[in-house]
């Protein structure tokens, strides 16, 4: 699986590194740097797959994907902030693939739900929260949790999604509607001004 | 530029802390964009603290030893695909020959199959008039082709 990752001929690889900025590959990477960026980046990026793809395994598989990816890039970053949105837009493109190769999102999604991961370790709330969740579209989620979980700006998400930053603000609204929807349909309503 | 409302990341703030000033209250009350922040923020920062974060990740020296494997790995499948590349190519050299020579001289390869004992082979060859010196080079040239393949495809998957 991870071979894969690694053994991507240039024209799958291209359009992802190009959409990133397309820069040149500056010095190689060394170890000592590689952790340091992985224990900066890796915990968080890990939920968020694990929120995007409802599978805390599949979610390991594609946070190391996305690590070999970027180690294979070693795309010039001008900053901390500069690699974190790297690494978001690799880590969401390698969730959608997934989702395109597998073709069972709804298996998936049903799965997050009912699985033992989230029954057999969490309390009911987190059941369900992740229920409630998984009732969104991979993309509704992604928006829902770069703008609120990882405070993500609107330029950033769309860096992450692929999408016009100008678009962020509608699909966002939507995306916020369609929670508040599915709180009130569970019966959690959604927070009124105090 | 980004197009988000200047008061969105104050909407989400004080709907995590609960904590409203009057006039965010108000703007909020008016900005539909707002109104949707506010209405699902302390939700999204309460799943957001439940999730696992403790979740164990591999270390991060083993990914990077990964990374290098892989990397060989990758580097040496881009170095043997011209080699790959040859191989087809022969093998289809190789079959396309045979083919040619059996339809250029099916007739004298009949006529060899039916006396198929080796003085048989020997006197028609030396009497036979259809068989040329180029027949025989022809032949000699296409089975050593055969052989150098077959061997180095049997060697090369050793």
């Amino acid at each position: 699986m991870y071979a894969d990752a690694m053994a991507l001929p240039a024209f799958a690889a291209a359009p992802s590194e190009a959409r990133t900025g397309g820069r040149a590959p500056q010095t190689p990477m060394n170890e000592a740097k590689f952790e340091a960026l992985y224990r900066r980046n890796a915990a968080s990026l890990w939920s968020y797959l694990h929120r995007l793809t409802g599978n805390a395994s599949v979610a390991d598989d594609l946070v190391q994907k996305t690590f070999f990816r970027f180690i294979r890039a070693n795309p010039e970053t001008e900053s901390d902030d500069h690699t974190r949105r790297y690494l978001y837009r690799t880590a969401t493109n390698l969730a959608f693939d997934h989702f395109r190769e597998t073709k069972r999102e709804r298996e998936v999604t049903a799965a997050m739900v009912s699985n033992g991961e989230t029954r057999g370790t969490g309390s009911d709330l987190r059941h369900d929260m992740t229920r409630v969740f998984t009732e969104l579209k991979p993309r509704e989620r992604a928006l829902l949790w770069l703008a609120h979980v990882e405070g993500s700006s609107h330029e950033e998400i769309a860096e992450a999604l692929g999408v016009k930053s100008k678009s962020v603000k509608v699909l966002l609204f939507r995306a916020r509607r369609r929670l508040a929807d599915v709180l009130r349909k569970h019966g959690l309503a959604p927070q009124e001004l105090a | 530029m980004s197009d988000a409302c200047r008061f969105e990341s104050d909407t989400i703030a004080a709907a995590k802390s609960g904590q409203w000033t009057d006039t965010l209250r108000a703007h909020v009350a008016s900005c539909a964009d707002c109104s949707a922040t506010a209405s699902v923020a302390a939700w999204m920062d309460r799943i957001g603290r439940t999730d696992e974060r403790t979740h164990k990740l591999p270390d991060p020296s083993v990914v990077w030893l990964k990374s290098q494997l892989l990397r060989g790995t990758a580097a040496a499948e881009r170095v043997s695909r011209p080699v790959t590349i040859a191989q087809v190519l022969a093998y289809f050299t190789v079959a396309a020959g045979w083919a040619g020579f059996l339809n250029w001289k099916w007739e004298i390869v009949q006529r060899w199959m039916v006396g198929v004992s080796a003085q048989h082979i020997a006197v028609n060859a030396a009497s036979t008039s259809g068989v040329s010196l180029g027949m025989l080079a022809t032949l000699f040239l296409l089975a050593t082709i055969t052989v150098v393949v077959a061997l180095h495809t049997i060697l090369a998957e050793e």
